[in-house]
């Protein structure tokens, strides 16, 4: 059996799904746990294809709960373990991501986008940024990262599970219809030709020993009997991730310094962004761009000071305003008018930024 | 329009993102200029949105009958599941030329039991859509390897291409990779399929001493 | 200890007494359960998962690591965490309500695809830990909290046949059962081989176990022992359903 999926590396045509299968390959995951839905089904038709040249394993599930709870489990055996899902199925992922939120399971999750409410359209939406950053019965305790293209959702979802493991926190990567079926060309690459280390799986269960005997017995519990117990447990897991969350945002930007508008989108609308931009400022219109790069948590110190420097944020996304939601709790105070380009459920071209800049610097 | 000469049935085959569907766009372009008469047969079922259904106008405008549900006329694709087109079940009996665009998924090939008349058509060419940029067909063992799963395969199409940063050495060197590989399957190298500015670089063989097919991109407008 | 013979080793001391209820069946089930960890000597290898409910009681009941999941949801992760790693014995402890309603599709399935771990679900016949509502395993005519007049079965339904059901849609290798806290010795018996059954690979292994719930019975001893040994068998019949090679397979499967 080979060792490596991928040796070196190597440039290759895929669409976004295959490509997250081979980054999870790369990544060392171990195990899928999955149910189908469209637009993420070719994550499990290619990962059910590689799996098994490289002693990897799959289960597909009865429904998300199932699949959400089979990865809880497969990362308490210690393995990497992960899943993928979009929409309603996403809905169902919150009560066992609520779960791993509560026992600091590093679970990977894989969402690529679809239209809501509801079953609406299987094509692309950005509509899952509420649900997929602060969904469940509980305070958002997770990662998000929000990618834009091929290369992106193979660096990141293999930093997905690097990121999990390192903080203990659930993580996810939330891409979208678009990104899940476009096909375009990307360097799938050995993450240790890259000096990228893997973070090692340890089990949270079945480690060695009798329990009780040679070592106390692990025993883990969601439920508490008083307000005062889980408050205290919260409170620690709130502090940890205060202390992590400036080490884990990211995002990127451009054309700042002189700008009075900045452009602020995520994801793939974020393609659509950047060439604005920049076919905007070769006309000499004072427009940055800034995208987030993780949802969750959001890169607040940046995103603050471009508020308090410039005057006004253009929120661009294909949702109602649940991007421009978490910005304007982040920017909070700031002096910052936010202005949208919403298209629900809808794509978002560069001529319709442009003309929406227009529209607003005149 | 009529026909000029025998009759030409082809089916197109391959991996996910080969660029089956390309290829066959083109090759009913290609035959419809030549004043034919040919249908364009959707029977991609495993990828229902990804298909011809979203081009369908465009090459009706061009004189191609093309048999494939119409987005709008479908509700849910993808949700309610692969839904075949009736018609298609009749895409061999109809007259003039016919190319069918086949999804890809294990054993894909086998949709063309679907079609009546699939396996006794005299005419019926099975031709497999190869990239080299694909992972799973990019060397010549892994593209033997997987043509051989395919079932019945009559020739190999290299479609090799890196998308916006295809080179002509890309190209070339996925023509000498089909060309070994199709010499290891017993079957012939149909053509090369290449853009139309490269393939004039290249000129009308590929380094293997094959056809070259110049292509034009109509599957970025067929996003969904 | 040596006052407390009858406790299994694989029993963690510094958590008891334990929290159930007086009269509750639970701490006689999980008795059942610890002599048979300690007589298979699988105290390291075992991992137990329990459920939300009266279960969830249990989280710390064992010196065997455990993790306690949400309601009807023990089933996936005690899957997940076997398919993880196979070398475990994954053991999934719920209540009726946990396996035979908000977990149902779960207990289907995973007994469909013979998952090779041990089901084992506490049949009390209403909802303990929420404040005594019906259940699936509610008796015609039970008086409950959600069925204030008696279950009217023309309404709501008769007792899910659980352990019938599992029978029904597993193949050979699967081990099905249904003990009662009123055999303690035909209980463990049949925990035992469950387990067993999950050791050797054999498939999916469940074991109902009809129960006592005197505080939401609002039953003294004697009504208590009455409503296990006399009305719930009435339902419930107690005994092996299948058994990997044993001679009620064909019958099982038709």
């Amino acid at each position: 059996m080979p060792d490596k999926p991928i040796e070196g590396e190597k440039r290759v045509f895929m669409t976004g799904n295959e490509v997250v299968a081979w980054a999870a390959l790369a990544a060392g995951a171990e195990i899928m746990y999955g149910y189908p839905i469209t637009p993420q089904n070719e994550i499990m038709h290619y990962w059910t294809r590689l799996a098994p040249r490289y002693g990897r394993e799959f289960l597909q599930t009865e429904d998300e709960l199932s699949a959400g709870f089979t990865t809880c489990g497969g990362v308490l055996a210690g393995r990497k373990a992960f899943t993928a899902t979009a929409g309603p199925g996403n809905t169902l992922m919150q009560e066992p991501m609520s779960m791993a939120e509560a026992m600091r399971l590093p679970t990977v999750v894989v969402i690529q986008q679809r239209g809501g409410p509801s079953t609406a359209t299987v094509i692309y939406s950005q509509q899952e940024v509420t649900m997929t950053t602060l969904g469940g019965n509980g305070e958002g305790l997770r990662i998000v990262y929000s990618t834009a293209n091929h290369q992106e959702l193979f660096d990141y979802t293999i930093k997905a599970f690097n990121t999990a493991w390192k903080y203990r926190f659930p993580t996810f990567i939330l891409g979208d219809g678009y990104q899940a079926k476009m096909r375009e060309s990307l360097t799938i690459y050995d993450p240790d030709i890259r000096g990228i280390e893997l973070v090692q799986a340890e089990p949270f269960l079945g480690k060695p020993g009798v329990p009780g005997v040679d070592r106390p017995p692990t025993q883990l519990r969601n439920t508490y009997n008083v307000e005062e117990e889980l408050y205290e447990v919260l409170e620690g897991y709130f502090k940890d991730y205060e202390k992590i969350a400036p080490e884990v945002a990211e995002h990127e930007a451009f054309g700042l310094e002189d700008a009075e508008l900045v452009v602020v989108s995520h994801g793939v609308v974020s393609r659509a962004c950047k060439a604005a931009v920049k076919e905007l400022r070769e006309e000499g219109v004072r427009v940055g761009y800034f995208r987030p790069i993780t949802l969750r948590p959001l890169p607040v110190k940046a995103l603050r000071e471009t508020a308090e420097k410039v005057g006004k944020f253009l929120v661009v996304e294909s949702a109602q305003g649940q991007l421009a939601r978490l910005l304007k709790e982040a920017a909070f105070g700031c002096p910052v008018e936010m202005l949208e380009l919403f298209k629900p459920g809808v794509g978002i071209t560069a001529e319709d930024v442009v003309s929406r800049v227009k529209e607003i610097t005149g | 329009m009529r026909c000029i000469s025998g009759r030409i049935v082809e089916a197109y085959i391959g991996e996910y993102a080969s660029g089956k569907s390309e290829v066959a766009v083109n090759r009913a372009l290609l035959l419809a200029a030549r004043g034919r008469r040919v249908n364009l047969v959707d029977l991609d079922i495993v990828e229902p949105c990804y298909t011809l259904r979203p081009l369908k106008k465009k090459l009706a405008e061009m004189g191609i009958n093309v048999v494939a549900w119409e987005t709008r006329e479908m509700m849910g694709l993808g949700e309610t599941g692969s839904i075949f087109y009736p018609a298609n079940r009749w895409a061999l009996r109809f007259p003039g030329d016919v190319i069918l665009d086949i999804g890809y998924g294990v054993e894909g090939a086998k949709t063309l039991n679907l079609v009546e008349g699939a396996a006794t058509d005299p005419d019926l060419k099975i031709f497999a859509v190869v990239n080299i940029g694909r992972p799973m067909t990019g060397s010549v063992q892994e593209i033997v390897e997987y043509v051989r799963s395919l079932g019945r395969v009559d020739g190999l199409i290299n479609n090799s291409h890196l998308g916006d940063e295809t080179t002509v050495e890309f190209v070339q060197d996925g023509a000498r990779m089909v060309d070994e590989a199709a010499r290891q399957l017993g079957v012939p190298v149909v053509a090369t399929t290449v853009l139309e500015e490269l393939a004039r670089v290249i000129g009308t063989r590929d380094a293997a001493g094959h056809p070259v097919w110049p292509i034009k991109r109509f599957m970025p407008h067929a996003l969904w | 200890m040596s006052v407390q013979p009858a406790m299994p080793k694989s029993w963690r001391v510094d958590t008891k007494p334990h929290k159930f209820c007086p009269g509750c069946g639970h701490g006689l089930v999980l008795k059942a359960l610890g002599q048979a960890i300690d007589e298979l000597g699988i105290q390291d290898r075992a991992v137990f998962g329990c459920d939300i409910g009266c279960s969830l009681l249990a989280w710390d009941f064992f010196n065997v690591d455990t993790i306690q999941t949400h309601h009807g949801r023990t089933t996936p992760v005690i899957t997940g965490l076997k398919r993880a790693n196979p070398n475990l014995i994954g053991i999934a402890y719920m209540g009726d309500g946990g396996g035979y309603a908000i977990g149902s599709q779960h207990l289907v399935n995973a007994a469909a695809r013979n998952e090779k771990i041990t089901v084992i679900l506490v049949n009390n016949t209403q909802y303990g830990m929420t404040g005594g509502q019906m259940a699936p395993t509610t008796l015609p005519g039970q008086k409950t909290e959600t069925s204030p007049y008696g279950r009217d079965p023309e309404k709501t339904g008769y007792p899910t046949q659980g352990p019938e059901m599992v029978a029904a849609i597993t193949r050979e290798g699967a081990y099905v059962a249904r003990g009662t806290v009123a055999n303690l010795r035909q209980l463990k018996n049949y925990l035992k081989k469950a387990l067993e059954n999950q050791m050797a690979g054999n498939g999916f292994s469940f074991v109902e176990v009809l129960s006592a719930c005197p505080t939401n019975w609002r039953t003294n001893a004697e009504e208590t022992w009455k409503m296990v040994e006399e009305e719930m068998p009435k339902y419930f019949k107690v005994g092996e359903i299948k058994v990997p090679g044993g001679q009620k397979e064909g019958e099982a499967n038709g």
